[in-house]
């Protein structure tokens, strides 16, 4: 849980903000009071401030709208355990929804960086080789369409110079809800063989990888002599030395202001 | 020809009249059910036995050839849901329960269904506590009929052969958060149920009711009223909404004439200002006289709760030396991280061991009762505690080997920051005064353990990807069959351990497995995702 409470650190101060320029039924008050229903009646399977625990993590708002939120809450997820709720006023629900569209999504705010420039950055730099903007890119590391909704610039100025300190979690359906994803991990055969690579799926008796080639690779765990995880780490080297600071500016505000496919 | 057709299998039919109008011929008698152990080929009662071992005398499978295991047949449920029953399977029929509280009885040869019943539950039904939704966890069979609970809390009487309702009795009110999810104990003409809802603030209690009629015979209230004995524990009003579920089945010694049946978490769950005091008898085992519900002991595992660590874990019976003394015992794995070993006729306690990591308690006293590590109550800002919400053990069963006196577990390694919220009751609605952020992920684990049943001490386990929710199974096979939240079907070598067989069935195990044979040849059944799967040797 560390990773999400470092978003959250970025993310809280803009909450406020971000609320300021939704509809109007959104008001900071809606939302206070959305976090009350919340927290009575979704908390113990969704997690304080949607964290997720038994039930995923509600920090991807960007994947609903008011309304099929609100027929979520009122019909359930019969297939899923999300029970109908149906004791709250139209009113309440639509206090819930204003909560729960809040959870992890960060506001447009005024940034140091040159969004233009920092997109020159991002090119120069190579990142296309990993990550995908837009369909354009590499599929190896996250894709990063809307990131600057999901992220706040802090956390996309600690991912350039410490990658492995903010491995997201709950972000992707696989693997499951609260790991690590993009987790480095070195395997060793049992005839020496060494594969690295990032974990995409793991259970009790296999793992699965993507080297940095974008190869996969699967394992029988009974077949290996060894699996590290690599916790700490990324496959993502550390732009700490390699930018500037105002290229990291740069760079953070090109990021931020990617907010979705367009 | 069709008349002498019909000469030729009028003695056939003659006689299965004949049968049915015998009530001492009638299916699953309360004597078959006494020496369930004794038909190894079905699966009477929802442990496999009134000892709850959920332990298989079949050895037909077995260490040698367990890796053979292949799907025999598998059945879709009909709507979508988790799946937790565990099958009961008696004469060549297997019966299910489907989420929310669908009933079906199927072919246990093919799996092709015979009948089906799904009660009418309102929209609004209300199921507050289960991180699964609206689940059910079997049935139980009496004679010739099936009971069930549902989620909009009825207890259903089913006829066998064909699921028509025999009869339906309301047990209590839905709109004030009651609801049923346990599979339902058959005893002596009579079938005892537990209700959910402790989450909703109930007033929690364990049913008996006439198998024939629906009358209920008795109630226990798990929380006393003013005057009774134990209401010294509650402050004020708060037993009217102090919890005490009751949702698991319990166990049940005929000898000594005794049913053991665990209660839940006191409510509101992690906020307690309103109810200082033990909270009797919440998180707590109760045994009770069958005849009238009287209780003739208790034994309080957690006293004043603040963590949910309800006490509905399946109590194991079985007897064995201690001290060079034969005892009658009853052990549980406990949700608070110990493990229990009582004595049944007393409720003495003999000894507890932790089995899992837990950071609340020194230890326990040498009356079992917890001795607490101060500051381990939630808070505003969390406070970090193992074990988390869920427990390393909950409903999924354990079981016991009479062959190895080992008792197998299938534990949850977990922590959590335990939140303080405010609790304010209003009927139907969540009552519950806080929360968890649990530890999950990479930060958190699963493992098989086998401990000697009679101390606790752990002899191996067997380490899975994540905390699992499926219960265990051991056989005379040498086997114990587990599941993981990844769907990993699995055998271990019940004396080591070590893994001899898995399968990737697509979907989360949240039940238990079972074993059965049909036509002498020997089957593991186990629910997985949104089906359920039969495996036999090829």
């Amino acid at each position: 849980m560390v990773t999400v409470q470092r978003v959250r650190a970025g993310i809280l101060p803009c909450l406020l903000l971000a609320a300021s320029t939704l509809a109007a039924a959104q008001s900071p008050s809606d939302v206070e009071q959305g976090r009350r229903l919340y927290d009575g009646m979704c908390v113990t399977c969704h997690g304080f401030d949607g964290a997720g625990g038994e039930a995923p993590s509600l920090s991807r708002p960007m994947s609903h709208t008011d309304e099929t939120l609100k027929s979520i809450i009122g019909n359930g997820i019969p297939n899923r355990g999300m029970p109908r709720v149906r004791r709250f006023t139209d009113n309440e629900v639509l206090q819930l929804v204003s909560y729960v569209r809040s959870l992890g999504r960060v506001a447009s705010v005024s940034l140091p960086g040159n969004a233009e420039r920092g997109g020159e950055v991002y090119r120069r730099q190579g990142c296309t080789s990993c990550h995908m903007v837009n369909g354009n890119g590499s599929s190896l590391g996250p894709e990063l369409t809307g990131i600057g909704a999901l992220r706040a610039p802090q956390h996309l100025k600690q991912a350039l110079a410490d990658p492995g300190a903010v491995l997201p979690r709950g972000t992707l359906p696989i693997p499951a809800r609260a790991y690590f994803e993009y987790l480095p991990v070195l395997v060793v055969t049992e005839d020496g063989r060494e594969v690295r690579g990032m974990r995409i799926n793991e259970d009790t008796f296999t793992i699965q990888l993507r080297d940095a080639g974008n190869r996969f690779h699967t394992f029988r765990k009974s077949n290996l002599r060894r699996i590290e995880k690599e916790t700490g780490k990324s496959l993502m080297p550390s732009y700490r030395d390699r930018l500037t600071a105002a290229e990291t500016d740069d760079l953070v505000a090109y990021l931020s202001s990617l907010r979705g496919a367009k | 020809m069709i008349i002498q057709r019909l000469l030729r299998f009028l003695p056939g039919i003659l006689l299965a009249m004949a049968l049915n109008q015998v009530p001492g011929l009638a299916q699953v008698t309360y004597q078959r059910l006494l020496r369930a152990d004794s038909e190894p080929a079905n699966w009477l009662t929802y442990s496999g036995n009134y000892q709850s071992h959920r332990y298989s005398q079949l050895n037909q499978v077995n260490r040698q050839n367990v890796a053979q295991l292949k799907p025999a047949w598998v059945y879709q449920i009909r709507q979508a849901g988790v799946v937790e029953t565990t099958p009961i399977v008696a004469d060549g029929v297997m019966y299910i329960t489907e989420p929310p509280s669908t009933v079906t009885a199927l072919d246990v040869s093919t799996g092709r269904p015979l009948w089906t019943y799904s009660p009418s539950i309102p929209a609004d039904v209300i199921a507050i506590g289960s991180p699964f939704g609206q689940v059910n966890r079997g049935v139980a069979i009496l004679d010739d009929t099936v009971f069930v609970g549902t989620v909009h809390s009825h207890l259903v009487a089913l006829d066998a052969k064909s699921g028509a309702v025999r009869w339906d009795t309301v047990v209590a009110d839905n709109k004030l958060g009651y609801w049923l999810t346990l599979a339902p104990l058959a005893l002596d003409g009579k079938i005892i149920a537990g209700v959910s809802g402790a989450e909703a603030g109930i007033r929690g209690f364990v049913d008996a009711y006439d198998a024939k009629t629906g009358e209920r015979l008795w109630r226990t209230w798990t929380v006393p009223a003013p005057g009774e004995p134990g209401s010294e524990t509650w402050a004020g009003d708060s037993w009217k909404t102090g919890g005490g579920s009751t949702w698991l089945t319990g166990s049940f010694d005929p000898e000594l004439n005794l049913l053991y049946w665990a209660t839940g978490n006191p409510a509101p769950d992690w906020n307690a200002d309103e109810r200082p005091g033990d909270n009797l008898y919440t998180c707590a085992l109760l045994a009770l006289d069958p005849r009238d519900g009287k209780m003739k002991w208790y034994f309080q595992f957690t006293p004043h709760d603040t963590h949910d660590w309800d006490a509905n874990q399946i109590p194991v019976l079985f007897d064995a030396a201690i001290n060079g003394r034969q005892r009658k015992l009853v052990t549980v794995a406990n949700r608070n991280a110990f493990y229990y070993v009582l004595d049944r006729e007393t409720g003495e306690f003999i000894s507890g061991t932790p089995y899992a990591k837990q950071t609340w308690a020194e230890g326990l006293d040498a009356k079992g009762r917890p001795i607490l590590r101060p500051g381990m109550d939630p808070s505003v800002e969390g406070t970090l505690v193992y074990p988390y919400v869920g427990g390393p053990a909950n409903w999924h069963s354990p079981t016991y080997s009479p062959q190895t006196k080992l008792f197998y577990q299938a534990v949850r390694e977990v922590g959590a920051f335990y939140l303080k919220g405010e609790a304010d009751y209003k009927p139907g609605l969540a009552f519950v005064g806080g929360g968890q952020r649990a530890l999950t992920g990479d930060d958190a684990y699963g493992a098989v353990r086998a401990m000697d049943a009679t101390t606790g001490q752990m002899k191996w386990e067997f380490k899975l990807q994540s905390p699992p929710v499926a219960g265990l199974l051991s056989t005379a096979g040498g086997l114990v069959f587990g599941g993981t939240e990844e769907g990993n079907f699995f055998a271990l070598d019940a004396e080591s351990g070590r893994p001899l067989w898995d399968i990737q069935l697509g979907g989360g195990i949240r039940s238990g497995p079972i074993s059965i044979a049909v036509d002498g040849k020997q089957y593991v059944v186990i629910s997985a995702g949104f089906a359920l799967f039969v495996f036999g040797l090829p």
